[in-house]
């Protein structure tokens, strides 16, 4: 075995058994140093050499990253995740010939599905979801984050958050409370366009908060609009900014001369 | 050109013996010759013109007569025709060599020019795809590609296009797009380099295309919109160009914009693309349909298209309705069809829609109804139906798409009295919207206008244009007279 090859995946050993053992902090260290080193196999992408170890340095590389983007997610690092994850990314297309399929590659790819759905890049979910064939789309991790975006545009926000209970992989947890934040403010949103008011024990169930204290925290922080007096929560001020109707005098006098523009050019 | 005048009569009883032959070698000449005169010309036009001619010819091209052309176009021997005759199939051998003997001698004096030499590789090109020798066709398309890049000139640019596009075309036909996209990108490169304008148009399509078959609409984007755009010089182009912009902004939901360069795409294709307008009005509808518009009966009565456009019909109807339970059985019922299309997952995010309107249709019919037969009326089937509805509701609130409000308490919706339009400035804006449009037509008209050169030098008085006219007449009645003095 070429030495090389060996000192890189004597480092990942320690790096896992770090990985193991909980100790985040020295396996972002070996993971650095990890991702030095593997600039220096020629078989990895872009370059894509076909050297007589290209597919123990491909797996071993893939594997370094699929660690790399989990341990993001232990680290809470969202960047970092993005980072590893456009790494990780070629091993699964570009090299999709070269070697035996991962089996961490649906969960990877639908947490990555998720984090786009939690940083609201709604786009990029989907440009991500054509990618995917038919049999990816059957799989019960990218399926869990497709159902997700579904019920979240529907605004089915109660299965968004059953959802969390049954995540088919642990490190969804994540972006699942994440995702919770966010369903929170979308409701908080709707509700206040939707009801005249609310009981306070109702709201407290529909936003998710366990004492009524969080409730009125959360209401003076992110809504100071709301009124809370007689254990209702009135949503009233909220809605009472329609715009006062005025005639759009600047806009039409525009539109006119446009008009009177365009005529003369055609008489 | 008397040169060639000469060869075509000299070429006539030779060919008679190979029957069937002459009509077709006869135009392939033409063709060269009308090549010939545009590169010494440098007129670009007459080469748009033997491209366009070609095409008529497609169905009619022989091995033999093609074996012929090359003989008469090329230097026989020279490295160029050895290798595309090479490509040929051998099975009218006979045929060929009586072809070989008579026109060898007369083309020998010729120079070949470079547009001929690569016009011969579009040739056998076109050929051997339309025989379906796709490796024989990806090995001359190769070939010609790296000639290509060894030529500089504008006359060259139209042929080359067409090149690029077989090139490609051979490829996507046996399933190898990949393996080609990073020549297609070097020679964009070169295109772009040399100011190309027709090259770099045709090769950003191909590009697009290549990335979208393996539906890479992230790479597509970046490429788009870093790509330098000009004014288009190939309406084909352009609609490919408008038809590829649809479909990836529809991925990246930017509906508004897909939907107009998709309905600009079908409107520009010209009649005889019929498979290209039925795709373009299928991502179409879904398009419209995702922004909560209904496309009109007619679009899926478009002559031709009726058969294919049936699926997107029933599709249609189930939004139309808001019949969240026929919606899932058409979706079902063409799976199959939907997958092909590559749609599938456009018509996931349609439910959606299906919710809001069967939701709009509910709200404008009852001014209070509970939730619960809200969630019975849309057919929610889930573990808790009347929280699911609440949220759904709510949302459609905010997003104004009904305009109501809820009652917790009681567990039901109330619809507001809708109010008049009219009193709003809605109209005022739907009617500018109108005017706009209108003025910008007839912009879009005047300019499209096109005039006959010297038009301008024309407009000679009424009295000269009086004079000229009475001495033609004179001209006239002085050759009439002398027809009838021979008599």
């Amino acid at each position: 075995m070429d030495p090389k090859l060996t000192e890189v995946s004597q480092f990942f050993d320690r790096f896992k058994a770090a990985f193991v053992r909980k100790d985040f902090d020295t396996c972002t260290k070996l993971l650095s140093e990890l991702k030095v080193k593997l600039t220096e196999f020629r078989s990895l992408p872009p370059l894509f050499e076909d050297t007589p170890n290209a597919v123990h340095e491909l797996t071993l590389a893939r594997d370094i990253y699929e660690h790399a983007v989990v341990l993001s997610v232990k680290d809470e690092d969202q960047d970092a995740f993005e980072r590893d994850f456009f790494q990780l990314k070629p091993y699964y297309t570009d090299a999709r010939n070269r070697l035996p399929p991962s089996p961490q590659e649906y969960p990877i790819l639908g947490l990555n599905l998720l984090r786009l759905l939690v940083q609201n890049r709604i786009a990029e979910f989907h440009t991500e979801l054509e990618l995917l064939s038919s049999i990816a789309l059957e799989n019960p991790c990218i399926k869990h984050a497709v159902e997700l975006e579904q019920s979240f545009m529907e605004g089915a926000y109660n299965r968004v958050l059953s959802a969390r209970q049954t995540v088919p992989h642990e490190t969804y947890v994540y972006f699942m409370d994440l995702l919770a934040k966010t369903v929170r403010d979308e409701i908080a949103g709707c509700s206040e366009k939707a009801y005249d008011y609310l009981s306070i024990s109702d709201a407290r169930q529909m936003l998710l908060f366990t004492s009524d204290q969080e409730l009125l925290k959360y209401s003076e922080e992110e809504h100071p609009e709301w009124e809370i007096k007689n254990g209702f929560v009135y949503f009233q001020k909220a809605k009472e900014t329609t715009p006062c109707k005025e005639i759009p005098s600047l806009q039409l006098i525009n539109q006119t001369l446009s008009y009177a523009r365009e005529l003369e050019r055609i008489v | 050109m008397t040169q060639d005048v000469e060869m075509k009569e000299l070429q006539a009883p030779s060919n008679s013996i190979t029957s069937a032959t002459p009509s077709t070698f006869h135009h392939l000449k033409e063709i060269a010759s009308l090549i010939e005169t545009g590169a010494y010309a440098r007129e670009v036009r007459r080469i748009v013109r033997a491209v366009r001619l070609t095409m008529a010819l497609r169905r009619k091209l022989k091995s033999s007569v093609l074996g012929a052309f090359l003989n008469f176009a090329l230097t026989p021997g020279s490295e160029v025709h050895s290798r595309l005759s090479s490509y040929l199939p051998k099975d009218d051998e006979h045929d060929m060599d009586v072809d070989t003997a008579t026109s060898a001698t007369q083309t020998l004096a010729k120079h070949s020019l470079p547009e001929l030499e690569i016009y011969c590789y579009l040739l056998v090109l076109i050929f051997l795809i339309d025989q379906k020798r796709y490796n024989e066709a990806k090995a001359c398309a190769s070939a010609s590609i790296a000639r290509l890049k060894n030529l500089n000139r504008r006359t060259v640019d139209v042929l080359a296009s067409r090149l690029y596009f077989y090139y490609s075309l051979g490829y996507e036909l046996t399933g190898d797009l990949a393996e080609i996209r990073g020549n297609l990108l070097a020679l964009h490169r070169i295109a772009t380099l040399r100011h190309d304008e027709l090259g770099q148009e045709t090769l950003l399509n191909l590009l697009l295309r290549n990335y979208l078959h393996y539906n890479l609409y992230d790479q597509a984007e970046k490429l788009r919109s870093k790509a330098p755009r000009f004014e288009a010089h190939s309406n084909q182009q352009f609609c490919r160009y408008l038809f590829y912009l649809g479909k990836i902004r529809t991925i990246q939901l930017e509906y508004t914009d897909a939907k107009e360069s998709l309905l600009q795409a079908a409107r520009k294709a010209p009649v005889a693309a019929l498979g290209f307008r039925v795709q373009c009005n299928k991502w179409a509808v879904i398009v419209r349909l995702l922004l909560g518009e209904i496309p009109e009966r007619t679009v899926f009565m478009q002559k031709g298209m009726e058969k294919a456009l049936r699926p997107y019909f029933e599709l249609t109807n189930a939004v139309r309705i808001g019949d969240l339970e026929l919606f899932r059985s058409v979706a079902e019922k063409f799976s199959n069809t939907f997958n092909s299309d590559r749609t599938h997952n456009l018509i996931v995010r349609l439910r959606h829609n299906v919710i809001r309107t069967g939701l709009r249709n509910i709200s404008i019919s009852y001014s209070r109804i509970s939730l619960v037969d809200v969630a019975k009326k849309l057919r929610l089937d889930s573990a808790n139906p009347i929280a699911d509805a609440e949220s759904i509701v709510a949302k459609a609130i905010r997003d104004g798409a009904i305009d109501a409000t809820l009652d917790h308490t009681n567990g039901w919706m109330v619809s507001k009295e809708t109010g008049d339009i009219y009193s709003t400035n809605e109209p005022q804006t739907a009617f500018d919207t109108r005017i706009a449009f209108c003025l910008n037509l007839h912009n879009e008209a005047v300019r499209a206008l096109r005039f006959p050169p010297n038009s301008h030098k024309e407009k000679e008085s009424a009295e000269k244009r009086r004079e000229r006219q009475q001495q033609e007449q004179e001209l006239a009645k002085h050759i009439a007279e002398e027809d009838d003095d021979d008599f």
